[in-house]
């Protein structure tokens, strides 16, 4: 099969890299297949470490989330996360309140108000 | 044309270290991350900083220059009223993207090295050049993954970027050695042929071995063979400037200002 991206398909440049990159991103954070011409394990890896950084990032925005679940966190924000990939211009803030919701709504946490920890817009634990 | 001034030896500015960052010797300049930022609600070690006269270098996590998005102007935007707030003499950003299909990847993803994603992340580059007012400077990221079908070395991509854009270049040298490590990427080659007369200033970062990859953690130790990779690009050209960037599990203001001056004789030693 012709990968998406290959200089003969049709479309503009543009066209051409967004389903290319569409099918890789879909394939490392929600349910996509593996793109053609990657290696397997390389792709699994990268979908661990974003799969941790956002884990990380969760624990840093929402510190009472990860104390109230405790053990269990690291599995349920997982299941969550392999459920719910990130829309784009989603911050780290609704992510948190999307996680919530995913909690009370499964029956993982009680419908208590808890004040939550977020900064402005999404400061991550940051980046390169 | 634009010209980069004199910056020295700095750190990344973080909420977590800020009294550390006022209170380092040393410090020459600094580097906050814009996203994390409100023009008109600047933290106030920042002020302190500026009053001193130390140099801001806003940095961006966001704009995804490499991606087939259009380009987000309200990040632009922001990018620039957080340079124009701190009066920088620079901004800089990522070669990669960051967003795709709908999508956040929450990481800097690398591009494809093709004729195609060299021509979107031109166009945008373009495009956030407009609407700066100070220069921007692109950096290296390291990736975990290589894309197929590469038409370009990464130096040969960075070079051709700056040909048709004019912008800078944010050389980080962790992020080389990480792909040295990971993709095979040779690190001479790469500074062989990349435009070292655009050089902005570089990133050193330490990181950590884990089942054979090397994770860019910015939470450990800058390790000796990235100390050697910035003695390498010293002996080629004179970096403006150098900058230490620490993200997590901050260690001890002596074993900060230890690695700021371990960087400082690399610097020092190839004039």
């Amino acid at each position: 099969m012709t990968p998406a991206h290959s200089p003969g398909s049709p479309g503009s440049p543009r066209e051409r890299v967004a389903l290319a990159q569409a099918e890789l991103l879909r394939a490392l954070v929600a349910d996509g297949t593996a793109p053609s011409g990657f290696d397997p394990d390389r792709l699994a890896l990268q979908s661990r470490s974003l799969l941790a950084k956002r884990t990380r990032v969760m624990a840093a925005v929402r510190p009472d989330l990860a104390e109230a679940l405790g053990e269990r966190f690291r599995d349920l924000f997982h299941l969550y996360a392999k459920e719910n990939p990130r829309p784009t211009g989603t911050g780290y803030r609704a992510d948190s309140e999307s996680f919530t919701t995913w909690l009370h709504t499964h029956h993982h946490l009680p419908r208590t108000p808890r004040r939550p920890r977020w900064r402005w817009p999404f400061s991550t634990p940051r980046t390169p | 044309m634009s010209t980069i001034p004199e910056l020295g030896v700095g750190i990344g500015w973080r909420e977590e270290i800020d009294l550390t960052v006022e209170r380092l010797p040393g410090v020459d300049f600094v580097e906050v991350v814009a996203e994390n930022l409100h023009a008109h609600d600047l933290p106030e070690s920042l002020r302190l900083l500026r009053e001193r006269g130390t140099p801001v270098i806003p940095h961006a996590v966001s704009l995804s220059l490499g991606g087939a998005d259009p380009l987000e102007m309200s990040r632009v935007e922001h990018l620039g009223a957080i340079a124009d707030i701190v009066g920088a003499p620079l901004v800089s950003d990522h070669v990669a993207f960051v967003r795709a299909g709908g999508l956040e990847a929450g990481h800097l993803m690398p591009v494809p090295r093709t004729r195609d994603a060299l021509e979107v992340l031109c166009a945008n580059v373009k495009q956030a050049q407009a609407a700066l007012s100070v220069p921007l400077a692109l950096e290296n990221v390291a990736a975990l993954l290589e894309w197929p079908g590469a038409d370009l070395t990464e130096g040969e991509f960075l070079a051709e970027l700056v040909e048709r854009t004019d912008c800078w270049l944010l050389i980080d040298v962790a992020n080389l050695h990480a792909n040295s490590l990971n993709l095979g990427t040779d690190a001479q080659a790469f500074l062989d042929v990349i435009p070292l007369e655009r050089l902005a200033y570089v990133h050193v970062a330490g990181g950590a071995d884990e089942h054979g990859v090397y994770h860019d953690t910015h939470a450990h130790a800058v390790p000796a063979p990235v100390l050697e990779l910035l003695g390498e690009l010293c002996s080629r050209v004179r970096p403006p400037g150098v900058l230490l960037e620490r993200d997590d599990a901050y260690p001890t203001d002596a074993e900060l200002s230890g690695e700021l001056a371990s960087i400082r004789a690399v610097v020092e030693a190839s004039r």
